[in-house]
């Protein structure tokens, strides 16, 4: 099923050479709240990636709201594409959502758990903390 | 005036790839070389007419197949200036190559200790704890020169195990002044050679090492293959695997076995892939080591000094002999990113702590950017390192 959150992220990086798909990502990694210090914590980490990263989720009215970081730019610009799109929504639509956006906008070998930014590992945890709500 | 400026990509068929549209500069070659062409065509030539088991058919194959290693192994051995072949084993590769040593000698290492350095490869970290050893770190400078006047040798000293050049920094170790100063206290040497084989002409004998490991696969062999020297004077220890092809008699009670490099080859060997180290010596040696080592040495020192000369760039360490390997951040840029965007400019580098965490905590980061160098790379390929990083700066700007 289409979702309007990830189509529009789908046209703006439509036809952008790498290195503008890349600049685009560092401008929207720049944007996203940094996570405050108290959350970097063991528990929030993700291993086994180049780039440290955390994650953490919180509910608001039955809702679930992500807050993730990254030491790297450009994974924080995924993230921050990433959620844009898990952000708000129930924890039985995350598990129900196809994450199409990155693979249309060129980003799916990032996804590859053989990857080093550990976005595949972000996700991941992004599904566990909504099965945890669903439970 | 010799001239260092002739062209060896040719000779590497995958250096012809355009990657996103670009020539392929390949710089991670401390992860692993690219191979020449005549050593793929040996790879496929074996399988395609001499492929058998060695050293237990009656047949014709298994005899040839058995010549070609035997013979490989007769190159290895020139090549690192060994005294008999027999002080050859072929392994799957440094980290089993070590694994092997440190395995052998447990019962002496167990609650004992081990010198190494503090740049080493966690593949020259893990076996020694492994072996219930404890290690040491042999002192070096802010510029990661190791201090062989600082070594300190106790009677639970039982191994000093050193990289011969650093797979981070491309710093190269003193070995031959640490065998000197380890043979005054009887102390066995491991030289870790991943990482200088390919760079720099090796002699074990001047070097006085009691082991050496290397692989295959960084010296434009097949991946999957290695080698350990190991000195005649420790030619009865323990092999550290047990199986057919090693042993000289069985029974249920006891077995007793052959004698290097049997000794220590349980199981069919990577039999094609230390052909192909054979002929990735033939190779080097066509063009000659000590050319090779020359020609790489103005294209390392040319990227060397670029970078340092690049404001907004941290080169990590300074030794007086560097080979093959630079490392660098480029300052308020996660490595990670500088890497991504230079693979999307044809440009491949490896980013992270490359396996040696202990010395990214002394030089206080989490990860550098790592070009590393190889006969086939060339000035302009160090150009192409240093406009993408412009590029990687303007990005950021």
């Amino acid at each position: 099923m289409r979702d309007a959150v990830q189509d529009e992220i789908i046209e703006q990086f439509g036809g952008l050479e790498w290195l503008d798909r890349y600049s685009l990502l560092i401008s929207f990694g720049r944007e996203l709240e940094p996570m405050d210090e108290k959350f970097r914590t063991e528990e929030n980490s993700i291993g086994g990636c180049q780039s440290k990263a955390w994650v953490r989720a919180y509910e608001v009215d039955g809702r679930l709201m992500f807050n993730a970081d990254s030491e790297a730019m450009i994974t924080r610009g995924i993230i921050s594409l990433l959620l844009k799109v898990v952000n708000n929504r129930s924890p039985r639509e995350i598990l129900d959502l196809d994450l199409y956006f990155l693979d249309e906008i060129g980003l799916k070998s990032n996804l590859s758990p053989a990857r080093a930014d550990g976005l595949a590992s972000i996700i991941r945890r992004i599904r566990e903390l909504a099965e945890g709500e669903v439970n | 005036m010799t001239d260092y400026s002739k062209d060896y990509s040719k000779d590497f068929p995958i250096l012809e790839k355009e990657i996103y549209g670009k020539r392929l500069v390949y710089l991670d070659n401390a992860a692993t070389s690219q191979k020449p062409d005549s050593v793929i065509r040996t790879l496929s030539e074996f399988y395609r007419s001499d492929n058998s088991n060695i050293h237990r058919g009656v047949h014709y194959l298994s005899e040839i197949s058995s010549e070609r290693y035997e013979k490989a192994r007769a190159k290895v051995s020139d090549f690192i200036g060994a005294d008999d072949p027999g002080e050859v084993t072929f392994t799957a590769g440094t980290t089993d190559s070590i694994n092997q040593v440190a395995c052998s000698l447990k019962p002496i290492l167990e609650g004992n200790e081990v010198l190494i350095s503090g740049v080493e490869h966690h593949s020259n970290i893990v076996p020694w704890q492994l072996a219930g050893a404890k290690l040491r770190a042999i002192p070096m400078d802010e510029d990661c020169n190791l201090l062989p006047d600082s070594i300190e040798i106790t009677d639970r000293t039982k191994m000093i195990a050193i990289s011969h050049a650093s797979n981070v920094l491309g710093s190269v170790n003193p070995v031959k002044e640490i065998t000197e100063i380890a043979k005054e206290h009887d102390v066995p040497v491991l030289v870790d050679a991943a990482q200088s084989i390919q760079h720099l002409p090796i002699d074990v004998r001047d070097i006085g090492c009691d082991f050496l490991a290397f692989s295959g696969h960084k010296m434009y062999a097949a991946t999957g293959v290695g080698v350990l020297y190991t000195s005649e004077r420790f030619s009865d220890i323990m092999p550290s695997r047990g199986g057919g092809g090693m042993i000289d008699r069985v029974t249920l009670e006891r077995t007793t076995y052959l004698k290097p490099p049997l000794r220590f080859e349980a199981g069919t060997p990577h039999i094609a892939g230390a052909i192909s180290i054979g002929a990735a010596i033939d190779y080097m040696q066509n063009i000659g080591m000590d050319h090779i080592r020359k020609r790489e040495h103005e294209v390392y020192s040319y990227a060397r000094e670029k970078l340092l000369g690049t404001d907004g760039v941290t080169v990590y360490g300074n030794t007086d002999l560097m080979c093959g390997s630079i490392s660098f951040n480029l300052d308020e840029i996660h490595h990670y990113d500088t890497g991504l965007i230079l693979d999307k400019l044809g440009i491949a580098v490896r980013t992270g702590h490359h396996c040696a965490q202990p010395l990214m905590r002394t030089l206080g980061t989490e990860g550098t950017v790592r070009a590393s160098f190889a006969l086939y790379n060339t000035k302009e390929d160090a150009d192409r390192l240093l406009e993408g990083m412009e590029k990687v700066r303007m990005m950021y700007a």
